[in-house]
Formats: C-alpha cells, structure tokens, sequence
C-alpha cells in the first residue's frame, strides 16, 4: 500500500482509491494492517470474504510454482527485511493473486494490470495512469 | 493466465458494493466524477 505515502499526489488530481481485500477482518488487523490505522487512511479498505469481486475483475489464483519458484518474490522479502520490515503472518490463501485498475471519471477501465505472479506496477505507473483520466 | 472482458481497458468496470474494514460500505457508482485507483490486494505474509 505505498500509494498512501504520496496520498497528496493522488489528492492533487482528486483521485480516490479503494483497497480491496478477502481476509477475515480480524486477521487483517493482526497482520496486513498491524503498523496501521485503518480508520486513519485516505481511502476506504473493502472487504470481499467471497472473492466475487476478483473472479468479476478477472483475477485468478496462481499456481504454486508461479509464487514460491519465483526468485523475485524471495529478492522482494529479502529487500524488505534489509529495509527493516519483518514478516507477518500470512494470510488465507497465498496464491489468490491482486491487480490493479484505474478507472476514469466515468467508471470505465483506463488501465488494468491484473497479477500473474507476485508483482506490481510501480506507484508512478498507476498516478500516470489516473493523470491521464484528467482531474 | 487470462483476463475477463471486463478487466480490459474501454470496458465498463465491474460494480463494487462490499463493506469495509471500518464498518462502512464502499459503492461503486459513488466514484463517478473522479479518475479511481482499484487495488485488489495478495496476502501473502
């Protein structure tokens, strides 16, 4: 969730965001959200227990090779650690892959980036996207 | 590793109406007007 670091950015161009997530709350709070206060945040967190919302975006669940065969998952834990960041527990279901979307003003898809593995687009890609979409 | 049409860019985004963590419930018509981030997060640990 680095967005939320440069939230002003997003503010600037009056963006709004969501986050959705499938979790057991209580899980969530204990581990995804341990450092952070969800009632502080910019944006609203959605919770979607059944996942209808991801199989709606077209977001699937990877293969097992896909995630912990990747070398880049381990350069990314390695990185964080070094950084000062410690592991958490996991959460239900670790293959259950994310993306992200930009919508215009209108509620059309202007950029989509669903995951096939564990990666994501730098925060520059996603603000140029909803630059683009216009203020 | 496919994606539906409507994860495509130029198609309409699909509805969202879910609760949030803080008790609320995020609608997805209420964005309209606005460019909207959609992140739909992993929980990998």
């Amino acid at each position: 969730m680095k967005v939320r670091q440069r939230w002003d950015r997003w503010e600037a161009i009056g963006a709004v965001a969501v986050f959705v997530v499938f979790d057991d709350p209580e899980l969530l709070r204990r581990t995804m959200f341990a450092d952070i206060d969800v009632d502080d945040l910019p944006f609203e967190v959605a919770v979607d227990r059944a996942r209808t919302s991801y199989r709606a975006w077209g977001l699937h669940r990877a293969r097992r090779r896909d995630i912990w065969l990747d070398p880049a998952v381990y350069r990314t834990y390695w990185r964080l650690l070094r950084a000062g960041d410690r592991l958490r527990a996991g959460g239900s279901d670790s293959l259950q892959l994310g993306g992200d979307f930009v919508l215009d003003r209108a509620g059309r898809i202007a950029y989509a980036r669903p995951q096939v593995r564990d990666d994501r687009p730098p925060v520059a890609e996603l603000l140029a996207a909803a630059k683009r979409v216009g203020p | 590793m496919t994606t539906t049409a409507a994860a495509i860019p130029g198609g309409a985004a699909p509805a969202l109406d879910l609760p949030t963590l803080t008790g609320g419930r995020i609608v997805s018509t209420g964005w309209y007007g606005h460019p909207v981030l959609v992140s739909f997060l992993r929980h990998a640990g």
